[in-house]
């Protein structure tokens, strides 16, 4: 028998962290960091570690070994004491939970590391004796709990003061009880916990080795390899395939949808929030919540070929004729999509659209997401992915080089510009927010794309100037387009794209602010959401049990887009589904509204919520610019709706829902993109540098975050108001 | 906005100092304690607890709007009415004989407590008299809560339920358990009246048992 009490170890704040789910982007992380580094020097105090090994017999269990009866066991048992148990249910009663929740997970770290540390003296412990080790044995999945038993006994545990009751559990509770499994075969020594054989599968220590898979899309097939402990969702994207994930791979929005051929896992509990039973049956599954850990075969939908990104109209006389002249490119990259239009640039017309998905998404729907994914060293292949999105959309436009393109202007906002630019987004992230560059940039597609393409390198490339970090290039673009430089009243621009960035002014003085509004208007953080692609709810009307549906392209419903799901909320509203506070009525409540047999598709509480965060931001964003501009609605000639969600919105039903005052309902108008709109302008107006660069100057940020009116606009907006608007 | 507003998104958001300056200008400016406790503290522990549920949150955030709210409750309980501190119910709560697991239990506990009920925490390894005791000694408890979270101690929480069962007392109150190794069809099969598979939905459970919702 061998005892240690002396271990040299750290308690691991990662590990801890970890344990409890405790995200970076949660609002309490700072708390809970400095709660645990405050609890830590007692939990040493607390901790009295004490590790038994002997030697004993498996008689009466039947265990086997690489195909072998295993005969002999090393038994280990590791206590970490009472004291920092007592200390946990000490916090519990006193109301403090989460130190009670802390100093468990404490002790849990303490103890998984005592484990790993004393392997090496249970390696020595076997060597010493001519005893390899076939590995290890846990109850209840491998072997009895009564083993604890044989082990207590075998190490003399009681002379520790270590007390084992009839179910074979320990007291202290933090002790735990190891099985190693010996074996003939001197050369091999495996006294570590085997992930690939635990069941644990929401494990956070969970690791594995890798797994080959066969990934098929359009008819195509690739073989990849991939760590056994890195989602799918991760693989994919170290692979250059990226799926949509607006929770940048958190399991909360459903979409980043697989289907399992062949090797389908166990379905993790997420999955069954987003699938039927039937579909988990036919092996769809979350690709960020599954774990492959044998060869699989998966299917990949492309089903967002179809995307509507709005670019506006084509000029019909010009497609498709041989395309003489000059012409430039105006684009418009959002963090959802991008839209690209070849510009003649004698005349103006717009002779070709391109439009596509911003591949990005894959990290995250939101800007924030992106500069964390950014800063965690995907900056590389983030730009990566941007530039080769806009180089085939060039190669598309100019039939390969075949149409002469002298010159090229991007509105983006600023994490787009800093990704696209290759620029740190270190400083994007945290406060204050300040952004490497906001300048005009002026670059040459040879320096910017590293191509071969002798056309894409002479392309002169411009890139819009931009405000702030939050309030970019594209909204400079859009006050552009819209002549906001050149108006005597004020107009307000609010831009409903996943940044929700608003504008206020005149030729004289411009504020702008940034609501992080979030992807709900587009469809994004909305459990039937979708994007603006072919048989998404744009539209409805509920009659009592009733629901008439309108779908984009008049096919059969596949989810709700953004304006689906105002929509949805104005009707379900109206018919007092849900009340002033947003709260859905029973039996709604629970299993949401259903609004499609076909496609299941249904309307939750939690999107209720989501879109009532979201209309209260917009809304408290403009009534706090309008004070601090010090104007009333009245004196509002025009309210513009910009962004790919404007253009079809029923401006009635968002003005009922709240999103917008129902003060100057007739005062708003629905723009479309105007990001690429001003893109336009600036290749066709030798004015552009100047006049965008006179915005950004008689412009000025209002951080709405640090507003005390907005937060409090922010509250009062957050239910829905007076049924009076709801006709 | 409404000051018991203000609470309730001080509960929501974890902040318990906020909850207890809230909770004190609301009552100098003549709120009803009442109302402070239900609209601004229990009310608001249901939307945190929704949000655990839909996984908006995680155990981290729930934890920290519990303990707001009770720092709020201490607060506010010289001025509620004898007995109203619990205006749902009254439960007793305990991990079953052989187990001495605690956490689960505990979390189980706090936000069965944060919706309103009033929580008699029996502790770990309680015998099975001790529950049948702790139900009599409170006519006014309504729920019993078991955990067990060991493949062996399955059969100690069989027993203690079905030692409850025969109890004449039996009608008056509501049976759930919880823990690891515990399924749905293994509540049924040894006659609990619930089962729920984390905090949060226990505490759904004790509210639709109790007949609140």
């Amino acid at each position: 028998m061998r005892k240690r009490t002396e271990f040299d170890i750290e308690i691991s704040v990662g590990h801890v962290c970890a344990f409890l789910d405790v995200k970076r982007e949660s609002p309490i992380y700072q708390e809970v960091l400095e709660e645990l580094t405050e609890m830590l020097p007692t939990a040493y105090e607390k901790i009295k570690p004490v590790a038994l090994l002997a030697f004993g017999d498996l008689e009466g269990y039947k265990i086997e070994a690489d195909g072998r009866l295993v005969k002999e066991a090393l038994y280990g048992i590791l206590s970490i004491g009472r004291e920092i148990g007592e200390w946990s249910t000490r916090f519990f009663a006193e109301g403090d939970y989460l130190k009670g929740m802390l100093a468990d997970a404490i002790a849990d770290d303490y103890l998984f590391q005592m484990d790993v540390a004393l392997q090496k003296h249970v390696v020595e412990m076997c060597r010493e004796k001519g005893r390899g080790i076939a590995g290890r044995a846990e109850a209840p999945q491998d072997i009895p709990m009564s083993i604890q038993k044989k082990a207590y006994d075998a190490t003399e545990a009681r002379k520790e003061g270590i007390e084992i009751r009839e179910s074979y559990m320990y007291d202290p509770v933090k002790t735990i009880c190891q099985v190693y499994l010996l074996d003939d075969n001197i050369k091999k020594y495996h006294p570590e916990h085997d992930c690939g054989k635990c069941n644990n599968l929401a494990c956070k220590q969970r690791k594995l080795s890798t797994v080959w898979m066969v990934v098929e899309t359009g008819g195509r097939k690739r073989s990849i390899q991939a760590r056994k402990s890195d989602s799918l969702l991760k693989t994919l994207q170290e692979n250059d395939i990226f799926l949509p994930a607006v929770c940048a791979g958190k399991g909360n929005c459903g979409k980043c949808r697989v289907r399992f051929l062949e090797g389908a896992l166990e379905p993790s509990k997420e999955n069954e929030k987003y699938f039927t039973e039937e579909e988990l049956d036919q092996g769809w599954r979350l690709a960020c919540k599954a774990y492959p850990d044998q060869e699989c075969r998966i299917l990949l939908e492309d089903g967002e070929e179809g995307f509507l990104v709005l670019a506006d109209e084509r000029t019909e006389e010009t497609k498709g004729q041989n395309l003489k002249g000059e012409y430039g490119i105006a684009v418009d990259i959002g963090t959802t999509t991008i839209a690209m239009q070849l510009v003649e640039l004698s005349g103006g017309t717009v002779a070709d659209v391109y439009t596509t998905i911003n591949r990005q998404r894959s990290y995250g729907a939101d800007v924030i997401s992106r500069i964390e994914a950014a800063n965690s060293g995907k900056g590389e292949k983030l730009q990566r992915i941007i530039l080769s999105d806009l180089k085939k959309g060039i190669l598309t436009l100019t039939k390969n080089g075949s149409v002469k393109v002298s010159r090229m202007v991007i509105s983006a906002n600023t994490t787009m510009v800093h990704l696209l630019m290759g620029y740190s987004c270190e400083a994007l992230g945290i406060s204050p927010f300040t952004a490497v560059n906001l300048e005009t940039i002026h670059i040459s597609g040879g320096e910017l794309f590293e191509t071969e393409w002798k056309e894409i390198q002479e392309i002169e490339v411009t890139l819009c100037p931009g405000i702030s970090t939050y309030v970019g290039g594209d909204i400079i673009a859009g006050l552009f387009s819209l002549e906001f430089g050149k108006r005597e009243k004020v107009s307000i621009l609010i831009d409903l794209g996943t940044n929700g960035e608003m504008a206020i002014g005149n030729r004289e003085r411009i504020l702008v602010a940034s609501t992080a509004a979030g992807p709900a208007f587009e469809g994004g953080n909305i459990i039937c959401g979708t994007g603006s692609i072919p048989g998404a709810v744009c539209g409805l009307t509920i009659e009592g049990e009733k629901v008439y549906l309108e779908t984009i392209g008049g096919v059969k419903p596949v989810g709700i887009c953004g304006t689906g799901v105002v929509e949805t909320v104005y009707e379900l509203l109206k018919e007092e589904v849900l009340d002033e506070t947003g709260r859905m009525a029973q039996p709604w409540f629970k299993e949401g509204f259903l609004l499609s047999q076909e496609g299941e598709i249904r309307f939750y509480q939690k999107d209720v919520r989501e879109i009532q965060l979201a209309k209260s931001a917009v809304c408290a964003g403009v009534e706090t610019l309008l004070l601090k501009y010090g104007v009333s609605y009245e004196e509002i000639e025009h309210i513009y709706i910009a962004g790919g969600f404007g253009c079809q919105m029923d401006i009635h039903k968002a003005v009922g829902i709240g999103l917008f005052p129902a003060e100057c309902e007739e005062k708003i108008e629905a723009v479309g993109n105007t990001s690429l709109r001003g893109a336009v302008r600036y290749l066709l107006n030798p004015q552009g540098k100047e006049e965008t660069e006179r915005l950004v100057k008689i412009a000025e940020e209002v951080r709405l975050s640090d507003c005390r009116e907005f937060q409090e606009l922010y509250m009062e907006h957050m239910c829905f108001g007076d049924d009076s608007t709801l006709n | 906005m409404s000051k018991i507003q203000r609470i309730a998104d001080a509960v929501e958001m974890g902040t318990a100092k906020q909850v207890a300056v809230l909770v004190m200008k609301a009552l100098n400016e003549g709120c009803d304690p009442t109302e402070i406790l239900n609209r601004g503290m229990v009310d608001a522990m249901g939307v945190v607890g929704e949000k655990y549920r839909s996984n908006e949150i995680f155990v981290p955030e729930m934890l920290a709007a519990a303990r707001a709210m009770k720092k709020g409750v201490e607060i506010l309980r010289p001025y509620l009415a004898t007995g109203k501190s619990a205006s749902a119910g009254k439960m007793i709560l305990g991990t079953v004989a052989g187990d001495l697991h605690d956490i689960g239990k505990n979390l189980v506990g706090m936000m069965i407590e944060s919706v309103g009920f009033e929580v008699i925490d029996l502790g770990i390894d309680v015998p099975i008299e001790k529950f049948i005791k702790a139900v009599e000694a409170n006519p006014d408890a309504i729920l019993v809560g078991c955990s067990a979270l060991l493949t062996t101690t399955k059969r100690s929480l069989r027993e203690t339920v079905v030692a409850l069962n025969s109890q004449p007392f039996r009608s008056r109150i509501k049976i759930m358990v919880g823990g690891a190794p515990i399924t749905q069809a293994f509540a049924d099969e040894i006659g609990a009246d619930g089962y729920s598979e984390n905090a949060a939905e226990a505490a759904e459970l004790a509210k639709r048992l109790a007949g609140l919702v």
